[in-house]
């Protein structure tokens, strides 16, 4: 079974402020950490578990700039073979010129893969479509929010997605395919300094995204950032922690769900 | 081209809610809205429509993205090309929406929640709801929405007339993926639904040690605990205490929320509560528009001084 996982490095934005500046242009990330994108490593966890059980390879692609090579490097300490890093400055905010990108590099590396995996979506964006265009440019079926793989065998998987309010569907479906991957559909393992030290050694190749630029255009256009709509928003409590906790067992009370 | 096409999503014949949203957001831009929807006893709310296209399929082929695209295939070379195509932001709606793109190679915009008529954008969140993109298709030509639940319901725009219906039939089938059969949850000793006072922790909380810290808070406030996605995700708690779209929808008297940022898929399962207190040390944090009362703070602060308050009695 050869598995292509795609990979992203993505600003740990939770904790952060975060500024919009240049008119509206740009949103500030020069202090922002970056990571893996949550749903990758659980993406990236499964096709290495797959492969370690029924045998076969992963591969982990990721596009962006030099510094993406961090999760290739944790890819490979998980456990998959090696990677491919398309290189770009740019950022692809469409997921459209994503897959397209991503199309062309797979036309022209003529990787074999029996399935594609991405995560559902990225932290950062959120748009949760590069899986589906890329499997409907590939004219191969697509199964998304894939929360266990009963079974993958030659030609076909048994997989499970998640619906809403614990609900899932089984489904099979035909490989090739591409499947999007939900957190949670495995526990990823513990990734150490000295085994992504270790995965420095193996080959990660190094590809320009300008070689795959064939009908690569934005079919959206981001015209401005903007910060959410303040509403009226929580009263805030004090500030000191001990009349804080006052205050909040006072509101407990009130509402009659504390004594 | 001037009709929107909303693609419904049902699950075991119900019209789910959050189609109003998508039939919401035509009514908000101007356009007639058809609704595809398979062939079945669907309760639909008719008089926002224009027309009613029931394909005669089973649910489940109908929400399969490789049938889907055939039968948006037929539904264009009879009616023409839409303005748009409309997708609920939802598991069934992402699917077919990114797959519809990808396979007709038109421009879309995911998880839209708003629309400025005059500047002809759509936002769409970014880095979970602390910035919004404003975005356009560029060039002319058909585009994909899929549509956040709760955002444009209240733009309903009642026609005063019946909706054309239309059945369309013969729709070719792809057996490149089939569903097989639903998965149901299973039951565990705790239903959070029932709770009054739900403790609810999120990613903030750290790692698996300090969860029982908190579910000793939770039994001195007499409260039950549960939590976000990635809380059940490590299995720091049981799926079946998960918040939000895909975990439960809960209404207590009172939902204290620590360390959760406040994701639109944990919102939408818990922003009818009665109270919501958020404690979350990012000051920027969404859950705060959400939330009654708010600390900003650091929860373990905070939930130490709460137990050392309550243990004094
Ligand atoms: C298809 C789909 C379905 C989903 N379904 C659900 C669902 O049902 N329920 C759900 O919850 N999510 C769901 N999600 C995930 C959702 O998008 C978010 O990723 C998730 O809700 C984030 O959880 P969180 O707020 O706990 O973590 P984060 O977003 O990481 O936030 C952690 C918060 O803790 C704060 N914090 C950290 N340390 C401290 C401290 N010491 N003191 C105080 N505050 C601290 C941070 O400031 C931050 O705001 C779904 C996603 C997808 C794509």
């Amino acid at each position: 079974m050869n598995l292509l996982v795609f990979t992203k490095r993505v600003p740990a934005t939770q904790e952060e402020e975060l500024r919009i500046i240049d008119d509206g242009n740009k949103i500030d990330l020069s202090k922002v950490p970056f990571k893996v994108n949550d749903w990758d490593n659980y993406s990236v966890e499964e096709a290495v578990r797959i492969v370690e059980k029924i045998g076969g390879t992963v591969t982990a692609v990721s596009i962006g700039d030099s510094e993406s090579d961090e999760v290739l490097r944790r890819a490979i300490a998980m456990g998959a073979k090696d990677g491919f890093l398309i290189e770009t400055e740019n950022i692809l905010h469409d997921p459209n010129a994503r897959s397209t990108l991503i199309y062309n590099f797979l036309k022209k590396e003529g990787l074999p893969f029996d399935a594609i995996f991405t995560g559902v979506q990225s932290e950062d964006d959120q748009f949760a479509a590069v899986g589906g265009i890329l499997a409907a440019k590939l004219r191969i079926p697509f199964v998304s929010m894939v929360i266990g793989i009963d079974n993958i065998e030659n030609g076909y998987a048994i997989v499970r997605r998640e619906l809403e309010g614990g609900l899932q569907e089984r489904i099979k479906i035909s490989l090739p395919c591409v499947m999007s991957i939900q957190t949670g559909i495995n526990e990823p393992r513990y990734v150490s300094i000295m085994g992504i030290r270790k995965a420095s050694k193996v080959e990660r190749k190094v590809l320009k995204a300008s070689d795959y630029q064939e009908n690569v255009e934005n079919m959206i256009e981001l015209t401005r950032w903007v910060y959410p709509l303040k509403k009226e928003g929580a009263t805030l409590l004090s500030p000191d922690l001990e009349n804080a906790c006052k205050e909040l067992l006072n509101i407990l009370k009130e509402k009659g769900v504390y004594q | 081209m001037s009709y929107a096409l909303v693609v419904a999503e049902t699950r075991r014949n119900i019209f789910e809610e959050r189609n109003m949203d998508s039939i919401g957001l035509c009514s908000l831009m101007g356009k007639d809205a058809f609704l595809l929807i398979p062939f079945g006893d669907y309760n639909v709310n008719e008089q926002y429509l224009n027309g009613i296209i029931k394909v005669k399929v089973e649910e489940s082929m109908f929400l399969n993205p490789v049938v889907m695209v055939n039968i948006l295939e037929k539904i264009m070379a009879s009616h023409g090309k839409p303005y748009l195509m409309v997708f609920t932001n939802s598991a069934s709606g992402t699917e077919l929406a990114s797959y519809a793109a990808g396979y007709f190679n038109v421009p879309i915009i995911t998880d839209v929640s708003a629309y400025d008529k005059e500047r002809g954008t759509f936002s769409k969140s970014y880095y979970s709801d602390k910035i919004f993109g404003e975005f356009k298709p560029s060039g002319e030509g058909t585009f994909i929405i899929t549509v956040r639940s709760g955002s444009f319901k209240e733009n309903l725009c009642d026609r005063n007339a019946n909706p054309s219906l239309e059945i369309v039939e013969d729709v070719e089938t792809n057996t490149t993926r089939t569903f097989m059969e639903f998965v149901e949850e299973e039951k565990s000793g705790i239903d959070i639904t029932k709770a009054e006072f739900l403790l609810s922790i999120g990613r903030g909380t750290g790692n698996n040690e300090e969860v029982a810290e908190y579910e000793e808070l939770a039994k001195l406030l007499k409260a039950v605990i549960s939590g976000s996605r990635p809380v059940i995700d490590k299995l720091w708690l049981p799926k079946t205490h998960q918040v939000g779209t895909s975990g439960k929808t809960v209404k207590p008297k009172v939902y204290l929320a620590m360390g959760i940022s406040g994701a639109f898929q944990h919102i939408a399962g818990m922003k009818d509560s009665d109270c919501i207190i958020a404690v979350n040390k990012d000051p920027e944090a969404p859950i705060f528009q959400y939330a009654h009362y708010g600390i900003i703070g650091d929860m373990h602060k905070v939930r130490d001084k709460l137990k050392e308050m309550l243990k004094e009695g």
